[in-house]
């Protein structure tokens, strides 16, 4: 037992070492970002000047500034991660019911599944293309309807599984009782799922909003999403922003975090696609 | 499950007619359920898989001049195809990916099973060391990239436990860096396998376990005769969609190293974001994702068919 609690904390310290340097990086002023003058862990002087840098583009005691802040690329993400999702979990909804329920499209959840498997950048020429042709890079519908394909088969397959947990028998009593089949979708099935249809919508949104390579593609300056400009933050000092970009990742970090542990019960059924439940 | 749709229901029930009316009505909505999934596959699949092909057999730019539909201006017969092939960057790239993929995910695997391991049964704090224990692999991959690029940095912690000059980056040398990028993969996704594999292990059933427990069966047999065999199936999908997601690593190189030094640390997703940003060839890039899209085709059929004999 005592061998079992040595590996477990041994391992939750692994995990919560990087974890630390960031978060406690946030807090430090510009001598403690590095080694230079002696390891702290803990910040000796902790501050809150990354974070007033990050938000007002200035702050006391700094001699730099920045033009742009966080505030703009918070909406985006926040954003195109809404609409992202909103497009899948409609579209996943809508399409795995009628596959669930009236056996149309067999060949569909296959050929969902088939956008997961490849490399974004292996097909990101043609989509540049057609976005820009389309006028839809750097706008906020742009973005989030590649979010919306890109994390249309999570959606789809997770809404499948809670579908086939319905009961068909509910539904045929409805039918019985002369529901016209939206109905019986709408005010029989939909309340049923409607745990599982939060939890799909929490999953996506963290996928969406996780994403970095897309809006790195797909947007120039108004609809830089958080992740984007974490990377991009120019270093104005001379040095590398080390503070101002570890406030950032742990802004960034927070909302997935928070909605992950909430949808923990469901975290192996959405990642393996439906195929596991816990 | 899908069988159990209406028609079936009508087969055994009185007003036939009534029903067939439904049973359609429920077609046609199911067909209007579909179209919007429908309508974006077509858009994300079919239009640009056919520019791609098109793309890809001409010297198209966007520096070209020309809109891309006249492309054909600029037709190749195919030396996108030659160039590729005798690309040693391309070949690099590659086997790069490869590489990481066959060190980070069985890494994870033997790592992911060990914790589950420990997990399967309950002991105090189980649950708050669990939560910590996934909370890795729900972090925005690109801030997971930041955080090891802040450890392993030349003025980094790393550097200060190894004892190593500030000059001294492992991001700056080839093999080191290729190791900490490997290390940030394995940081984060082992929690995914974990979460798997446990649920895996958690899905054997307990009474056979008690049994061989009971039957005086030491841990490694239980491990070795009672729960891998029932867990092939979990297995074969935490490594399945491991060394998928992997294949694609762009975050976590590209802000840790960003294929440096020089492309030495390049990936498939860094190289082709570089050679569409950074040199511009974008018609070579559509023929390298061609390529990687028919070869990854390729291999999950066989995959499936494999699968499907078993």
């Amino acid at each position: 037992m005592a061998l079992k609690y040595f590996f477990v904390l041994l391992a939750c310290a692994v995990v919560l070492y990087p974890l630390l340097w960031m978060v406690t990086m946030a807090f430090k002023p510009h001598p403690e970002w590095t080694t230079v003058a002696g390891l702290t862990w803990f910040p000796e002087n902790p501050t809150l000047q990354n974070f007033e840098f990050i938000f007002f583009g200035r702050a006391e005691g700094l001699v730099v500034s920045l033009d742009r802040t966080i505030v703009g690329p918070l909406i985006a993400s926040l954003v195109t991660s809404i609409m992202g999702t909103l497009v899948a979990v409609v579209c996943g909804t809508l399409s795995s019911y009628a596959v669930v329920r009236f056996g149309l499209a067999q060949s569909l959840p296959l050929s969902v599944l088939q956008l997961r498997l490849f490399p974004p950048l292996a097909v990101m020429i043609p989509v540049m293309v057609m976005w820009s042709f389309l006028g839809a890079v750097d706008t906020w519908w742009g973005l989030s309807l590649i979010y919306g394909i890109v994390t249309l088969p999570f959606a789809f397959w997770l809404m499948k599984t809670f579908f086939e947990e319905v009961p068909v028998e509910i539904e045929d009593a409805a039918r019985v009782a002369g529901c016209s089949y939206w109905r019986v979708f709408y005010r029989i099935t939909l309340p049923i799922v409607k745990p599982g249809l939060a939890t799909c919508a929490l999953f996506v949104f963290i996928l969406n909003w996780s994403d970095y390579l897309l809006a790195l593609l797909l947007t120039q300056r108004d609809w830089v999403t958080l992740p984007v400009y974490m990377a991009t933050l120019t270093s104005a000092m001379g040095g590398q922003m080390y503070g101002m970009k570890a406030a950032l990742g742990v802004i960034a970090a927070i909302p997935p975090v928070i909605f992950g542990l909430m949808i923990q019960k469901h975290l192996v059924r959405g990642l393996t696609f439906g195929a596991l439940k816990q | 499950m899908t069988d159990q749709t209406a028609p079936e229901i009508s087969n055994n029930h009185a007003n036939a007619g009534y029903w067939t009316r439904v049973a359609r009505d429920g077609q046609k909505m199911g067909f209007w359920f579909v179209l919007p999934t429908l309508l974006l596959l077509v858009f994300i699949v079919v239009f640009p898989l056919l520019m791609q092909l098109y793309l890809s057999f001409t010297w198209w730019t966007p520096l070209e001049g020309i809109p891309w539909y006249q492309a054909w201006e600029v037709f190749n017969w195919g030396e996108n195809y030659w160039y590729m092939v005798t690309d040693p960057r391309f070949w690099g790239a590659l086997w790069r990916t490869v590489l990481i993929m066959i060190v980070a995910v069985p890494a994870q695997f033997f790592l992911g099973m060990a914790l589950a391991y420990l997990f399967i049964d309950q002991f105090p704090g189980r649950k708050l060391f669990y939560s910590i224990m996934l909370t890795p692999m729900m972090i925005v991959p690109a801030v997971v990239g930041l955080m090891f690029f802040l450890l392993f940095q030349g003025t980094g912690p790393i550097n200060d436990h190894l004892g190593l000059p500030p000059e001294f980056s492992c991001l700056t040398d080839v093999n080191r860096a290729m190791i900490s990028v490997i290390i940030a993969d394995i940081w984060q996704w082992t929690p995914l396998m974990f979460l798997i594999l446990l649920a895996g292990m958690l899905g054997v059933p307990s009474d056979q376990l008690l049994a061989a427990r009971l039957l005086g069966g030491s841990n490694w047999q239980n491990f070795f005769k009672i729960i891998l065999p029932r867990m092939k199936t979990v297995i074969i999908i935490a490594l399945v969609l491991r060394a998928v997601e992997c294949f694609k690593i762009f975050d976590l190189v590209f802000i840790m190293t960003n294929g440096g030094p020089g492309v030495q640390t390049e990936t498939i997703s860094v190289f082709l974001y570089n050679q569409t940003f950074g040199e511009l060839e974008w018609a070579y890039v559509a023929t390298m994702g061609l390529s990687i899209l028919i070869a990854l085709s390729i291999l999950a059929m066989k995959g499936l068919s494999y699968m499907a004999k078993k």
